[in-house]
């Protein structure tokens, strides 16, 4: 009798340390690395400071540009078209940001910001055919490069706090816009830049957006 | 027929048109969409201007479709936002997609439509003013008062929930004032104004913007009046605090300008000059030299024949490069320039050429060869003015073997013409400022004296009291040399020719005594009984021995301590009788004040040319 219980009770401890091993094991309290050590509203701070910044580049960008480059009013008016990024369903408004999962949200961030890595390096190599010296362009989109580099890591060790077993499968949206940077026709190739910069300003701004909003829902808890 | 009819039916058309034209009706005129905007970026509104209404009612209608769309949808609200306007609810309102919007006013004569107005809601935000604007003056109890305005954010703007991000700006000014000063508070809702002027009343207003979008309006003006009475504390503070400052600048001039100098003598003592004892310097700048040397009790210059008992002998100095060389007539000191010959003891031109104060050794290997000759070498300085009785009281020179010989600095690397009879190694410059620069001693305030002489020399400089001449009434002045510059003890020599050539190593060195010191101060030396010297009881001119002696430095007792070439010393020494025993190789001399008559030529040394002028009336 005596050897029966304590077998159960050992059983019992058995069973109870494999759960609460396998509970502490599935929650680290903090993956290892240096991240570890900045608080998450840190994270953000940093972040937000960051896509401020990229988005007002890019503003200045598409203003200098279409200053730059127009033909004449409403010249690029009619450039209108797609961003190659329009696949990608964002929130187009409170009510609809409030209705994503913020974990989805934060890789949604991500999503965006690995979009430009590739459109904005050919930007940089293709606006030296432009006619009109465009070096302070240039210098801009190079800095923006940079910036959203950065500012990727940064939102990649968010997500990382916000949700230690987030899944990132490495999506983002194809860009097919190089052959109209390198269009021979002036006017096709002035249209596929200004469509270039103006997808970049919005997408910045999105960014934004989304960081300063979660930033509110995450770390202070949906009260700033 | 059909002509006729169409004719008929088109006068009609006309006649109607212009009948209505006639009554001022007309297609209205083209609208304008004037402004778009969003005040929290979830809905926005569009105003446009009509145009010219043509005379008729004019319906406006807006349409829109969105980018990448064709769907073509109507204005969904004309009302909420006032007249000639379409406000866009949320659910009507995506951001980030371009709204294109025209304007059609129609009426009975036509349609006219605005030009498209292109919109994306992200970029036309503009919030309206921050609301219930608080002013209140705040007095802290340790503290300045201040002004403390708040604000709450404007009705709709969510910023709570982070979709909205605001920055506020404060703009306030007193009412006779002209300009508003402006402060940007940040995203916090309240702001402290510190610098105001109580008694006056106060006008703020408050305004707002988002992170990406434009400013609101300025707020309702509001105003607080300001209690006169208020206590600015700081101000009274720092007036306090400016008095008193100002009263111990005060009392710091006054003490500064009143006891400065006291105080300064305190801090800094001032560097006591030479002096000598009866010296005038007065007498000296007025140029009065008869004077000056009564004062020194000299009888006047140049010596006459009374003084033939004074045997001033002339120091011939070869300097050399090395002044190593003075006691080698040996291969073993490199020849500087100086050629050591054998003494010839009858040339005695001791003057001359050799007494420039270049490099005598290839011109004159004689002079300084002849013992008896001596030469004071060149100096450089004002001495000619001076016809000061230099005396100096010496013990009966000395020679001491041990040859100790301190050489007076000269200014530069001038090669001496006198070489060093130098046993020791040291590295006189160039020794031969010798018996000019001793001679300048007395002159006293020069600085070149005091430039020339070593401490030690100068301590070494003596008044031998025993060296009472009798008949003389003036006591041999005593002579204080001040103010030597400390300077090695290699610094300066001093050499004394001896009757001996010092350059021949068989000769030996004599010591020389004073023989006598007439009236003037003036010394006469003897060598002392030696065995080779060639001794004149009165240096002349022709017969000035070369023998050099070096000054090793002067005693306490303002004794001149002489230093012969080692080597003769090394006989001589035996007999050298010093007064002051602890004086190794001291010996003095004066010289007459016509032997400190120099002419100061660019060099350091006396030219004895001028000396021995002087001179030949002296000793025959």
């Amino acid at each position: 009798m005596d050897g029966k219980r304590q077998g159960s009770l050992l059983l019992l401890l058995l069973m109870s340390n494999l759960l609460l091993c396998k509970n502490v094991a599935s929650q680290p309290m903090c993956p290892s690395g240096s991240s570890c050590r900045v608080s998450l509203r840190d994270l953000f701070e940093r972040a937000i400071i960051l896509s401020h910044y990229i988005h007002s580049l890019s503003s200045e960008l598409s203003q200098e540009f279409d200053a730059q480059y127009s033909q004449g009013p409403e010249f690029f008016t009619q450039a209108m078209s797609m961003c190659h990024t329009a696949s990608l369903s964002t929130p187009a408004g409170k009510e609809q940001a409030h209705q994503i999962h913020q974990k989805d949200f934060v890789i949604l961030v991500i999503h965006l910001l690995r979009s430009w890595t590739e459109p904005l390096s050919h930007l940089i190599i293709e606006a030296n055919h432009l006619p009109k010296a465009p070096d302070t362009l240039i210098a801009k989109a190079m800095e923006i490069q940079e910036q959203n580099q950065r500012l990727l890591e940064g939102v990649k060790k968010i997500s990382k706090l916000v949700d230690p077993e987030i899944i990132d499968n490495g999506d983002y949206s194809v860009w097919l816009g190089l052959p109209s940077l390198q269009s021979n026709d002036l006017e096709s190739r002035l249209f596929a830049y200004h469509n270039e910069f103006r997808c970049l300003r919005r997408d910045t701004h999105k960014v934004d957006n989304y960081l300063k909003f979660l930033k509110c829902q995450i770390a202070y808890d949906g009260s700033c | 027929m059909q002509e006729n009819v169409t004719r008929a039916v088109v006068f009609t058309l006309l006649l109607c048109l212009n009948i209505r034209l006639l009554n001022g009706e007309s297609p209205p005129g083209k609208p304008v969409i004037f402004k778009c905007s969003s005040p929290e970026k979830e809905t926005f509104t569009c105003w446009w201007k009509p145009g010219a209404n043509g005379g008729l009612p004019t319906n406006y209608t807006l349409t829109y479709y969105k980018e990448g769309e064709d769907t073509i949808y109507e204005c969904p609200d004309y009302n909420t936002s006032g007249p000639n306007s379409c406000y866009f609810s949320k659910k009507f309102t995506s951001l980030w997609s371009v709204y294109i919007i025209r304007v059609y006013a129609t009426n009975k004569m036509g349609i006219s439509a605005s030009d498209e107005r292109l919109v994306d809601v992200a970029y036309i935000v503009e919030p309206n003013p921050p609301k219930n604007v608080t002013l209140e003056i705040q007095q802290p109890e340790d503290g300045k008062p201040y002004l403390w305005i708040k604000w709450v954010p404007p009705t709709l703007a969510d910023t709570a929930s982070g979709w909205l991000l605001l920055q506020y700006e404060v703009r306030l000014k007193h009412e006779k004032a002209v300009e508003w000063e402006i402060y940007f508070a940040g995203q916090q809702t309240n702001f402290k104004v510190l610098s105001f002027y109580p008694g006056y009343k106060y006008l703020v207003h408050v305004r707002c913007k988002p992170d990406h979008g434009l400013w609101s309006k300025w707020s309702e003006e509001h105003s607080i009046e300001i209690p006169s009475d208020l206590n600015m504390n700081d101000e009274t503070t720092w007036i306090f605090v400016a008095i008193l400052s100002a009263v111990i600048c005060l009392v710091m001039v006054w003490a500064v300008a009143f006891k400065g100098y006291r105080m300064m003598t305190c801090i800094l003592p001032p560097v006591p000059g030479p002096k000598i004892k009866g010296f005038d310097t007065r007498l000296l700048e007025t140029g009065k030299t008869e004077e000056f040397l009564t004062a020194f009790g000299c009888q006047g210059f140049p010596p006459t024949s009374d003084c033939e008992d004074l045997l001033v002998e002339f120091l011939e100095v070869n300097d050399s490069e090395d002044q190593q060389l003075m006691p080698s007539f040996s291969k073993k000191y490199p020849g500087q320039g100086v050629k050591f010959r054998h003494p010839d003891r009858d040339n005695d031109s001791g003057h001359g050429s050799c007494d420039s104060p270049s490099l005598l050794s290839e011109k004159c290997g004689g002079p300084w060869a002849n013992p008896r000759t001596f030469h004071i070498p060149k100096v450089i300085e004002k001495l000619e003015n001076l016809e000061a009785n230099i005396t100096c009281t010496w013990d009966p020179l000395n020679i001491s073997t041990e040859g100790k010989i301190f050489n007076f600095h000269t200014n530069g690397s001038r090669s001496s013409t006198w070489p060093l009879p130098q046993p020791s190694q040291h590295k006189p410059r160039s020794p031969y400022h010798s018996t000019a620069e001793v001679c300048k001693l007395p002159m006293g305030p020069k600085a070149a004296l005091a430039t020339v002489l070593d401490k030690s020399v100068k301590d070494a400089l003596k008044f031998s009291k025993s060296i009472e001449i009798g008949g003389e009434e003036k006591a041999v002045k005593k002579m204080e040399v001040e103010s030597f510059p400390a300077k090695t003890e290699q610094d300066t020599a001093w050499l004394l020719p001896q009757e001996k050539t010092p350059f021949i190593p068989e000769k030996t060195l004599d010591y020389v005594e004073i023989h006598k010191v007439n009236k003037d101060g003036a010394l006469s030396l003897t060598p002392k009984q030696k065995n080779s010297i060639d001794q004149t009881e009165k240096p002349q001119a022709s017969e000035i021995s070369k023998e050099y002696v070096k000054v090793v430095r002067v005693t306490d007792n303002n004794i001149l301590v002489l230093v012969p070439d080692p080597r003769a010393q090394n006989k001589e020494a035996p007999r050298s009788l010093q007064q002051n025993q602890a004086e190794k190789d001291t010996s003095c001399f004066t010289a007459t004040p016509s032997n400190c008559r120099l002419h100061l030529g660019g060099s350091d040394y006396l030219d004895p040319a001028s000396l021995t002028h002087s001179f030949h009336g002296q000793f025959e």
